[in-house]
C-alpha cells in the first residue's frame, strides 16, 4: 500500500499519458494496431503503412477531400491530365510538375546556397519511382497494375538479366543501374518538370495509380543513402518525402509522429493556391449540417495541425478506453462496447452528452464466400447442376443475420459485389439469389438433383468442404454461420480449418471447394472490383486474385471492353451485362460491404472519413483549449479510495497487534 | 566446489545443444522455408525475389547435408550448420517479417521489459515474503484467515482479467494512471509502468504469498525455533533471524529460476499496456509468422532456463554446503 501510495505521488496521479507541455498545442493524437513494415513508398501496401506514405509522400494527383462519388484534383501536378491518343491504339498522359516543389530536408543531400539540406523535385524522381516498382528486386506490390506502361516489363526483364550476367553492373547504385537500362520506354522526362506516361493501350483508371503514394517521387540520394547496411537507417524506415509532414519521430513498435514541413509545396508562396493545399471552397450543406465539416475553413490553407501522434495500442479495450477518455481524437468503436455506444442506429445518449460525434461510411469493399469453379462437384465442370447448387447455397445464406450476430450490423448486405460510390453501383437493384429464401434455396437445391441435401449417386448428404484460412474462436464462429446456412438445406458441409499458408497451398494445388475472402479497392472503379472475377488473374493459372478460378468467355469478353474505358453509359451498360452473367453463375455469394463507424470528439474539425483515400491529416483541425478542458472535466482523479483502503489495512492490523501484545507478552 | 559448477554447466550445454537440434526440426524440418518465405514476401512475389530474400535470410541451402559441397562444407554449408553457428555466436540476423535486425529488436525491447518484470520482481518478491512472515507471526489468527481467503480470491481470477480490470478500475475510474503506453523518458516513465507493476504484484500475490506462509509455518514447527524462544529470543527476532533465514533454500527456488526470465519479457502485461518489450514482441513474433524471430525468443528462454537452473543450483550450494555433495 506504501508503494501504491508512493507510486500515486511519484507518477503525478493522472490517466494522461502525454507530456503536460502539448497540452495546448495542435497536436492531433491517434492509434494504430499493426507495426508499419516498410516506409518505402513502392512496397508499403497496408493501412498502417499509408497513413505515414500518404501524409509524408505526395502525389502527383489527389482525391478531393470532401467530393463523393471520388473525384481525382491535381496535387503535385498542376492539372489533372487528359489522355492523348498515340498511333497503334497507344495513349499517353502528360503530368506537368508544380516548380519549387522540395523534398524533406534531410542529411542525404548535400547543403544548397542557403544551407538548407533539400532540393526541387523534377520529373526525373517520378521517372526514378516507377523504375523501382518495375525493378524486380523492389517487390512492389503492384508491379502488375503498371505493365501497361509502354516498355515496362521489358525494363524489368533487361534488370534482371543484367544483374545476373554482369558482376559490375549489379555492384552500381540503383539508380545508375537504372539510368544504363535507359528506364523504361513509356515513362519519359521532357526537360525538369513535365513527365510523359505512354500506355501501350488506352487505360483510363491509370491515372488514380498516380493518387496513390506508389508513385510518389522519390530522391535517388535517400535510396543511396538509406541502404541498410554498416548501421545506416534503411530506405523502409527513412522516408524521405515532399508531403505536408515529415516524419519526425519512428519508433515503430509503439510510436511514431509526423510533423508540419515547412518545406511544403502548400506552403510555399508560389504554390500556396493549388488544390491540393487549400481547404475545399465548396462544403457539401449534409457535411456542415452535422457537424463534420466547418464551413469557415472553406479557402484557407493547409495543413492545420502542427503535429500528428501515433500510439501503438495491441488491444482494443485499452485503445477505446483512451478514446473515451479523451486521450484519442477520434477511432472505432470495439465489439464488446458497440451496445453502450450505438442504440437504435444512433449515439448513445451518453455518448452525445459528451459531445461525440459518429460518422458512417460504406468502405469500397466487398466480402464473400467464393467457390472454386474447377471443382467437380461445386464448380463449372457440373454444368447446371453445380449452377443450380451454387444459387442454393446463395439463397441460404442470410447475410443481415450474419452482420447482426458477429459486426454488430456493421455492414451493408451486398447484392453484388460492387459497393456504394462505385460507378456501376444500383441501390433498387435485388439480386434473386441474394434474398434470403430457405424454402426456395431447397427447391433450388432439389432443381440441382439433390432433393433434401441427399446426393444421387452415393445415397448420403452432399459432402461439401469449407476451406479456411483463419483458426481463431471468433472467425470459426463466423465459418460454423455459414455453414449452418448450408446444413439447413441438407449438405453436410465440413469445416477445414487450416493456417494461411496451408490454405495457400491448397489453392496452388486446386484442392478446395467453398471459401472465404474479402476484397478492398485500391480505387474507386468497378474494374478493380470486376477484375476478381476476370479468367486471366485465376489463381490456379497465372496466381492472380481470381481464387475462385472463374473462367467464362462472355464475362471476359466483356470485362475487357469495360476495363479501360471512361464511366458513360456505354459502360454501365456492359456493367449491367456482367452482373447478370454474375447473378446466374454465382461464383460468389456476396455477402456484405463494410461499414466504418468512426467517433469523434467535438474538439475535432473537418474530420471526413475518406474510405478510399488514405487519411488526409492536412485537411483536420483540433481545437486545443476545448480538448485540455474536458479532458480535466473527465480525468479528475480519485484519491479517496485510496486512503480508504489505507485505513482498512490499519483497522484490520490494529486489533491484532493488540491482542498480540496483550496475550504474547 | 569447482568440479559441482562444471558439472552443472557441462549439463546445462548438453541441453542447450539438444534445444537447439529441437528448435531446428521445429523451424527448419517440420516448416518449409520456402512457405516462410511466401509468407515474408508475398504471393505473387516473383521466383527471383523468393531467391533473394532467402539467400538474405539464410534460408537457400540444404538442410543437413550439402550434396554439392565437398570436403567439409558437406555439414558445414547447410542449414543446421548455420543455424547452430548463428544461435551460439548470438548472431540472429535479421526478421522474416520486417527485416529489421534481429540484435537491434532485441536491444529495444530489453529495457522495456527490464522496466516491468525489475520491479514486478521485487515488489512482487518483497510483499509475498513481508505479508506471509506477517501472517505467520499471526498465524490462526483473524489476520491469517482473512489474508489466506483474499490470497485464495487473487489465485482464482485469471490474469487477463486483472489486467482488462485494473485499466477500468485504476485507469479509467480512479484516472491514477494511464491505461496503457509508453514513453522512455525517465521523467515520466514510471507514470507507465505503474499499472502493469501493480496488477503483475496483485496477480502473483495470492500463490506466492500462500507458497512462502506454508514455508514460514514449517520452519516455525522446528526444533531450533523453540530452542530460540527456550533461550528468551523475541518473536520478531525468532520470525527474521531464524525463520527467514532457514526458510532460504525454498525461497531460492522460486527466486533464482524467475531471475533470468526478467530478460524476456512479461507476455501478456507488455501486449496489453503497449509496452514495447520483449514479451510483446514475442507474442508479435508468433501472429506475424516472424519466425526467426521466434526462434530467437524460444532459444533465450531456453538458454535463461538453463541459467536459471545453474544459478539455482550454485545459490542451493553456497546456502546449504551439504548440496554439493549430492
Amino acid at each position: 500500500m506504501a508503494a501504491l501510495a508512493a507510486c500515486v505521488a511519484a507518477t503525478g496521479c493522472t490517466n494522461n499519458p502525454y507530456p503536460q507541455t502539448d497540452r495546448d498545442k495542435k497536436v492531433l493524437y491517434s492509434s494504430f494496431y499493426e507495426a508499419p513494415k516498410t516506409l518505402d513508398p513502392a512496397v508499403a501496401y497496408t493501412t498502417a503503412e499509408h497513413v505515414i506514405t500518404g501524409n509524408v509522400y505526395d502525389t502527383l494527383l489527389e482525391y478531393h477531400y470532401l467530393a463523393r462519388p471520388y473525384r481525382l484534383i491535381p496535387g503535385l501536378a498542376v492539372s489533372v491530365p487528359k489522355a492523348q491518343d498515340l498511333p497503334d491504339g497507344k495513349q499517353s498522359y502528360r503530368f506537368q510538375l508544380r516548380p519549387g516543389v522540395l523534398f524533406h530536408a534531410d542529411p542525404c543531400f548535400p547543403p544548397d546556397a542557403a544551407g538548407r539540406r533539400t532540393r526541387e523535385v523534377t520529373a526525373a524522381d517520378l521517372a526514378f519511382a516507377l523504375a523501382r516498382i518495375a525493378d524486380p528486386a523492389v517487390n512492389s506490390p503492384v508491379i502488375g497494375s503498371f505493365a501497361q506502361i509502354a516498355g515496362f516489363g521489358d525494363f524489368s526483364k533487361q534488370l534482371v538479366e543484367l544483374r545476373r550476367s554482369d558482376k559490375a553492373f549489379a555492384a552500381l547504385p540503383v539508380h545508375e543501374q537504372y539510368a544504363k537500362v535507359g528506364g523504361i520506354a513509356g515513362v519519359l522526362a521532357h526537360g525538369s518538370h513535365e513527365l510523359e506516361i505512354v500506355l501501350s493501350q488506352a487505360n483510363a483508371q491509370i491515372l488514380y495509380w498516380f493518387a496513390m503514394p506508389f508513385t510518389t517521387p522519390v530522391a535517388w540520394e535517400a535510396v543511396a543513402a538509406y541502404d541498410g547496411k554498416d548501421g545506416r537507417d534503411s530506405f523502409a524506415d527513412h522516408a524521405v518525402g515532399t508531403g505536408p509532414f515529415r516524419l519526425a519521430l519512428y519508433e515503430k513498435q509503439y510510436r511514431f509522429s509526423l510533423a508540419r514541413n515547412e518545406l511544403w509545396y502548400g506552403t510555399l508562396t508560389a504554390n500556396s493556391d493549388a488544390p491540393g493545399a487549400v481547404f475545399p471552397s465548396k462544403i457539401d450543406a449534409k457535411d456542415v449540417a452535422e457537424g463534420r465539416i466547418d464551413p469557415a475553413y472553406a479557402g484557407r490553407h493547409l495543413p492545420f495541425v502542427d503535429r500528428v501522434t501515433f500510439h501503438r495500442e495491441r488491444e482494443g479495450i485499452p485503445q477505446f478506453n483512451k478514446l473515451l477518455e479523451g486521450y484519442y481524437d477520434d477511432g472505432g468503436i470495439i465489439k464488446e462496447s458497440f451496445d453502450a455506444v450505438i442504440q437504435s442506429g444512433r449515439l448513445s445518449p451518453a455518448m452525445q452528452a459528451r459531445g461525440m460525434r459518429l460518422d458512417v461510411t460504406v468502405e469500397p469493399s466487398i466480402f464473400y464466400v467464393g467457390f472454386n469453379m474447377e471443382d467437380p462437384v461445386v464448380g463449372t465442370p457440373a454444368g447446371e447442376r453445380g449452377r443450380r447448387l451454387r444459387q442454393a447455397m446463395s439463397v441460404a445464406v442470410d447475410s443481415r443475420q450474419y452482420l447482426e450476430l458477429f459486426l454488430n450490423g456493421r455492414g451493408l448486405p451486398a447484392q453484388t459485389l460492387l459497393p456504394p460510390e462505385i460507378f456501376g453501383f444500383d441501390g433498387s437493384y435485388k439480386n434473386p439469389f441474394r434474398q434470403y429464401d430457405v424454402e426456395r434455396a431447397r427447391q433450388l437445391l432439389a432443381d440441382a438433383g439433390y432433393k433434401n441435401g441427399i446426393d444421387p449417386t452415393t445415397g448420403n448428404r452432399l459432402k461439401l468442404s469449407f476451406d479456411t484460412s483463419a483458426t481463431t474462436a471468433a472467425a470459426n464462429l463466423q465459418f460454423e454461420y455459414l455453414a449452418n446456412s448450408w446444413r439447413q438445406i441438407g449438405l453436410d458441409v465440413e469445416i477445414n480449418a487450416t493456417t494461411y499458408n496451408q490454405f495457400q497451398d491448397k489453392v496452388r494445388r486446386g484442392a478446395y471447394q467453398i471459401f472465404s475472402w474479402g476484397w478492398l479497392a485500391d480505387f474507386p472503379d468497378p474494374e478493380n472490383f470486376f477484375f476478381l472475377l476476370a479468367c486471366e488473374n485465376a489463381r490456379s493459372k497465372s496466381g492472380g486474385p481470381n481464387t475462385a478460378g472463374f473462367c467464362n468467355a462472355q464475362f471476359d469478353s466483356l470485362y475487357h471492353q469495360m476495363k479501360y474505358l471512361p464511366n458513360d453509359a456505354h459502360r454501365a451498360d456492359l456493367i449491367r451485362q456482367m452482373l447478370v452473367i454474375l447473378e446466374r453463375e454465382r461464383p460468389w455469394i456476396e455477402l456484405y460491404h463494410l461499414e466504418e463507424f468512426v467517433l469523434s470528439h467535438a474538439w475535432l474539425v473537418n474530420s471526413k472519413p475518406m474510405g478510399i483515400s488514405y487519411p488526409a491529416y492536412k485537411y483536420k483541425d483540433v481545437r486545443p483549449e476545448l480538448r485540455a478542458r474536458l479532458q480535466t472535466e473527465w480525468n479528475a482523479p480519485l484519491r479517496w479510495p485510496l486512503y480508504l483502503i489505507l485505513c482498512a489495512i490499519v483497522v484490520l492490523t490494529v486489533p491484532a497487534v493488540r491482542t498480540y501484545y496483550r496475550e504474547r507478552l | 566446489m569447482a568440479a559441482f559448477f562444471l558439472r552443472r554447466i557441462g549439463y546445462g550445454a548438453i541441453t542447450l545443444l539438444g534445444v537447439l537440434l529441437l528448435l531446428f526440426v521445429l523451424f527448419f524440418a517440420v516448416t518449409d522455408p520456402d512457405d516462410i518465405a511466401r509468407k515474408a514476401v508475398g504471393e505473387r512475389a516473383r521466383p527471383e525475389v523468393y531467391a533473394q530474400w532467402k539467400t538474405n535470410h539464410g534460408y537457400d541451402k540444404p538442410l543437413i547435408i550439402n550434396t554439392g559441397a565437398s570436403g567439409a562444407s558437406r555439414f558445414t554449408d547447410t542449414l543446421l550448420a548455420e543455424h547452430y553457428r548463428r544461435m551460439l555466436t548470438f548472431d540472429f540476423g535479421r526478421s522474416d517479417a520486417d527485416d529489421s535486425p534481429i540484435s537491434r529488436r532485441l536491444r529495444e525491447g530489453a529495457l522495456p521489459s527490464l522496466g516491468i518484470t525489475v520491479p514486478l520482481f521485487v515488489m512482487g518478491l518483497v510483499v509475498s515474503v513481508a505479508v506471509a512472515l506477517f501472517v505467520a507471526f499471526f498465524r490462526e489468527t483473524y489476520i491469517d484467515r482473512v489474508v489466506l481467503v483474499v490470497c485464495m480470491l487473487t489465485m482464482s481470477v485469471a490474469g487477463l482479467l486483472y489486467i482488462i480490470a485494473g485499466q477500468y478500475l485504476v485507469g479509467q475510474l480512479l484516472r491514477w494512471f494511464p491505461i496503457s503506453g509508453f514513453d522512455p523518458d525517465p521523467a515520466v516513465v514510471a507514470r507507465f509502468l505503474a499499472l502493469p507493476v501493480l496488477v503483475g504484484v496483485l496477480s502473483g500475490f495470492g500463490a506466492d504469498t500462500r507458497f512462502y506462509r506454508t514455508i514460514f509455518l514449517e520452519e516455525i514447527g522446528r526444533d531450533y525455533v523453540r530452542t530460540a524462544r527456550a533461550k528468551g529470543c523475541g518473536d520478531a527476532r525468532v520470525m527474521v533471524r531464524h525463520v527467514l533465514r532457514n526458510a532460504l533454500i525454498p525461497i531460492l527456488t522460486n527466486v533464482v529460476v524467475q531471475i533470468p526470465f526478467l530478460f524476456t519479457g512479461a507476455l501478456l502485461l507488455e501486449s496489453f499496456f503497449g509496452i514495447p518489450g520483449l514479451g510483446a514482441l514475442t507474442v508479435e513474433a508468433i501472429q506475424g509468422n516472424d519466425f526467426s524471430t521466434l526462434r530467437t525468443m524460444v532459444y533465450l528462454g531456453a538458454l535463461l532456463f538453463i541459467a536459471g537452473q545453474i544459478l539455482t543450483d550454485i545459490s542451493y550450494a553456497l546456502a546449504d554446503p551439504r548440496v554439493r555433495l549430492g
